[in-house]
């Protein structure tokens, strides 16, 4: 008697959650992304407290190199002369009343050039800035 | 006879989608910028110019950043660490009311600065100031108390030839 090949099952890779899990993945990347406004590469100063800063803000960028670029948070950034920072921050606050200003400048940087944008800040009647900082890792608190 | 014609299955397929999928994945994920959007808030005074409050330099803790970094807390050198807080604690506790001021050297970095206002930041803040009880048992309750209102004035250079000179 002859013997019937048995019915073997193909072997199947289950790939019909896959999609599930990609399509999640797209998800979660469409809402988390964040299309940088500003990005002007900086060695942000560290520090231990850091609050969390509003989505929709102003960013005032300073380099070591002494260049100032500035977006009101609707379009990319574009550098200015120190002078101008004081209608530029005007135009923010007419145009966007209540909206902070985050300062992202280099932690190398002199403080003359921040103390002039802060000053031009406070000109322009700018009533809340972030001062833009990484997270301190190593030396937590500083030596005691 | 009858014919039975070997229709196939109907199916959509499928198997590009998880190309497409994973290239959109690919593409966000290359975008996604986990910027660091987090720092130290820090509210301007209001600008009234009939009302400006005056501080004197004399009324108040002057802590000065030289162009090196270095912190001189009333002409004191210090740390930035818990010294300063342990400075300014009975200060202010004796008067809440007392402001710190912030007056960086401008040659000085503003890193140091963000540093100095970082520390005293934190003293207003219950969280933050369990971590430094633990290594200050000598301030007081009272005095960790009154920190809590520290008002933190960092004036600018104009501000100083205007008003102190």
């Amino acid at each position: 008697m002859r013997i019937k090949p048995r019915h073997t099952q193909q072997p199947v890779i289950p790939t019909s959650s896959m999609a599930d899990i990609a399509f999640l993945l797209i998800v979660f990347f469409m809402v988390t992304v964040t299309y940088e406004k500003d990005r002007t590469q900086v060695e942000l100063p560290k520090t231990d407290l850091r609050f969390e800063i509003p989505k929709e803000v102003a960013y005032i960028s300073v380099t070591t190199n002494g260049v100032i670029r500035v977006t009101n948070g609707e379009e990319l950034s574009s550098p200015i002369d120190i002078a101008d920072v004081v209608s530029f921050a005007s135009n923010v606050v007419s145009q966007f009343p209540g909206r902070p200003i985050v300062i992202k400048a280099d932690g190398a940087v002199d403080y003359e050039k921040v103390d002039k944008v802060i000053d031009s800040l406070k000109q322009a009647k700018v009533e809340l800035i972030y001062l833009l900082s990484d997270q301190k890792t190593v030396d937590r608190g500083g030596a005691v | 006879m009858k014919l039975t014609k070997n229709t196939p299955e109907p199916e959509i397929p499928t198997s590009s989608m998880a190309d497409i999928a994973f290239l959109l994945i690919v593409y966000f994920m290359l975008t996604a910028t986990f910027a660091a959007t987090r720092g130290l808030d820090f509210a301007l005074p209001k600008e009234d110019d009939n009302q400006q409050t005056e501080i004197e330099p004399e009324d108040a803790v002057l802590i000065e950043i030289d162009p090196a970094g270095n912190v001189q807390v009333d002409k004191k050198a210090m740390e930035i660490n818990g010294q300063i807080l342990e400075y300014l604690a009975p200060k202010l506790q004796a008067n809440p009311k007392k402001p710190v001021i912030i007056q960086p050297n401008p040659k000085s970095p503003y890193g140091t600065m963000v540093q100095v206002f970082d520390l005293l930041r934190q003293g207003k803040l219950i969280e933050r100031q369990l971590i430094w009880r633990e290594k200050f048992p000598e301030i007081s309750e009272e005095q960790w108390e009154a920190g809590k209102n520290i008002s933190i004035s960092i004036p600018t250079q104009r501000e100083i030839d205007q008003f102190w000179n």
